[in-house]
């Protein structure tokens, strides 16, 4: 199906596709409608790399003893007949075993940690309380000194300002003691020449 | 203007994400501003074994200034470590302890960003995950810049890292998914960040019949770049090709290039061809059918951009948020999150050469508008001028 022209979409396997305007999106939504659709082929099982191991030898359930004894020799026969067959029997087993083995001493270590984070958590948590405390004991301290020196800093505010407006009012006296000694310097020239007037007059 | 750019591994040889990101960069940002690389001397990203001498030296024209790593990566420590930290319930010790372990340690390195770095006007700091930038960024927050490289992996929710990734300056990120991603691991929200990414180094040309007749390929090819682990979306890959294969009866042929560290099914549509020079991947590239991306975890995903720069389409991993971000803000690639779409995807891909074309246009188009080097460069530019006019 090799379609040489482009215009417009065309279908190829019920799939609806634009060449102008190519969607991915929408085509693999398609795809997958198209996948579900069509039920998978059974396969053949892939080649075993081993034969399956046959399970363990397990005691085989004895006939309704017709007899005393009768299952006991019958069990007694079963395994001697099984005993050639005991060590494939184990060999066949042991990776099974040795998985079960492993998973249990995983299991176990597993446990042991779990074992020994129960006993370590509360303690390593109250040490961390402990600590925490401190730190807090310590803070309120720190908060208290601030507190102190926010006050003491207010209270040096004040004080700049009361220096300030006295100082201000001091100038302000200065200013005004100064004018009028200005004007009784003045007054004094005026007076010191009016008396050399008058001795001048005096005298003539 | 002189820049410091810190990563974990930096050489030509190097072929890694962050550290082929970083060197680029640092290549073409040296025509703005006096570049240096602060670097290990290490070139296996398992080991972080010494490997280059140590000391200053050039590279491609930069100048390299390798410190040694003194205690290789143990591997076996860091995967217990690692399990202790994802898996388990942990304390910080534990997570700096994990940060050891990952590496790549190197106290001469740091020592040289503590004791320089009034020589330097800002560090640019690759890859977030990793020991240099973790105590890198801590010596010299008020100068670091992250580039963080971050893939959504459960290494991201380390509670450690919550505060380092509000200690730079700034990021640059590569992608809107990566962005959102640290912004909610991280709450910073604050910290300034443009989505920047990288450019690419395409050749003039590339030549996909060339790659055919050299590789005997007559078929139409899916192709696949990159290494080949579990991370990178193997072996859940092979099982959708080959599955597909098996029900459409398609003649398409799988190409990978890259070395692999798992198995690779024996096939004879699965063709893989190693490791291959520069030349060869583009062209590959260019007589792709698509370029196929199946990682899990990308941060950019640059393989991506190279295909949309030689206008080839993409089928990717819809399950990781940056490929699914970049093919639907692109409209270059389809994705898919199992197999029935990876099936209807592959068969709409395979069936129609318009649809190709057009995606291929589409990815080409979205490349040249946002990952061009001078696009790419301005970014950067821009980024520090931000930062130089703060108060």
């Amino acid at each position: 199906m090799n379609d040489a022209s482009h215009s417009g979409p065309k279908k190829i396997e019920d799939i609806e596709i634009d060449y102008d305007k190519i969607d991915v999106e929408a085509v693999m939504d398609q795809v997958k409608q198209v996948a579900a659709a069509n039920p998978l082929e059974p396969i053949e099982p892939p080649p075993a790399a081993s034969p399956a191991p046959p399970p363990p030898a397990a005691p085989v359930p004895p006939p309704a003893p017709s007899a005393p004894g009768l299952k006991a020799v019958l069990k007694d026969k079963l395994l001697r007949a099984l005993r050639p067959f005991a060590p494939v029997v184990r060999l066949l087993g042991l990776p099974l075993h040795e998985d079960i083995q492993a998973t249990i001493k995983q299991l176990d270590q597993t446990n042991r940690r779990l074992d020994a984070l129960a006993l370590e958590t509360p303690v390593r948590f109250a040490e961390v309380v402990a600590e925490l405390e401190k730190v807090r004991d310590r803070l309120n301290d720190r908060m208290s000194d601030l507190d102190r020196t926010m006050e003491y800093v207010k209270l040096l505010h004040h004080l700049d300002h009361n220096i300030v407006v006295e100082l201000t009012k001091l100038r302000i006296e200065f200013e005004t003691l100064r004018s009028k000694v200005l004007i009784l310097e003045k007054d004094l020239d005026a007076g010191v020449q009016r008396e050399r007037i008058l001795e001048k007059q005096l005298l003539s | 203007m002189k820049i410091a750019f810190v990563v974990q591994r930096y050489g030509l040889e190097i072929s890694g994400g962050a550290e082929l990101h970083c060197r680029w960069v640092a290549e073409h940002m040296s025509s703005h501003w006096d570049v240096e690389v602060l670097t290990t001397r290490a070139h296996d990203y398992v080991t972080w074994a010494d490997y280059y001498p140590a000391g200053a030296e050039t590279v491609n024209g930069i100048a390299v200034r390798r410190f040694s790593v003194p205690v290789p990566r143990d591997r076996d420590l860091f995967g217990r470590r690692q399990q202790v930290v994802l898996e388990e319930e942990h304390t910080e010790q534990d997570e700096l302890d994990w940060l050891e372990a990952e590496g790549p340690t190197s106290p001469d390195l740091l020592s040289f960003i503590r004791e320089n770095e009034a020589a330097y006007d800002y560090f640019i700091f690759f890859s977030y995950r990793y020991w240099h930038s973790y105590w890198g960024i801590q010596a010299v927050p008020g100068k670091a810049i992250l580039v963080p490289t971050a893939e959504r992996d459960a290494v991201i929710d380390l509670r450690f890292f919550k505060e380092l990734l509000r200690l730079p300056r700034a990021f640059i990120y590569n992608s809107e998914e990566e962005r959102a991603m640290i912004q909610t691991v991280s709450g910073n929200g604050a910290v300034p960040g443009l989505v920047v990414g990288v450019g690419t180094e395409v050749p003039a040309e590339a030549d996909g019949d060339r790659f055919r007749r050299n590789h005997g390929i007559s078929k139409p090819y899916l192709l696949y770049l990159g290494r080949i682990d579990e991370n990178k979306g193997f072996p859940e890959l092979f099982t959708f090709f080959i599955r597909f294969k098996k029900e459409t009866g398609s003649d398409a042929v799988l190409v990978l290039i890259g070395n692999s560290i798992l198995p690779i099914p024996e096939h004879p549509d699965i063709l893989p061809l190693g490791f291959r020079p520069e030349q060869d991947k583009f062209d590959a590239l260019a007589g792709a059918a698509a370029l196929v991306m199946p990682s899990f975890f990308e941060s950019l995903s640059m393989v991506t951009l190279e295909a949309w720069a030689l206008s080839r389409p993409v089928l990717a991993n819809g399950r990781c948020e940056v490929l699914r971000g970049q093919c639907r803000r692109s409209n270059g690639g389809l994705y898919y999150d199992n197999y029935p779409e990876f099936r209807e995807g592959l068969k709409l891909l395979l069936g129609s050469a318009p649809l190709r074309r057009a995606l291929g246009d589409n990815g080409c188009r979205y490349f040249q508008e946002n990952y061009t080097w001078d696009i790419i460069e301005e970014k950067y530019l821009e980024t520090v001028r931000r930062l130089g006019q703060e108060p």
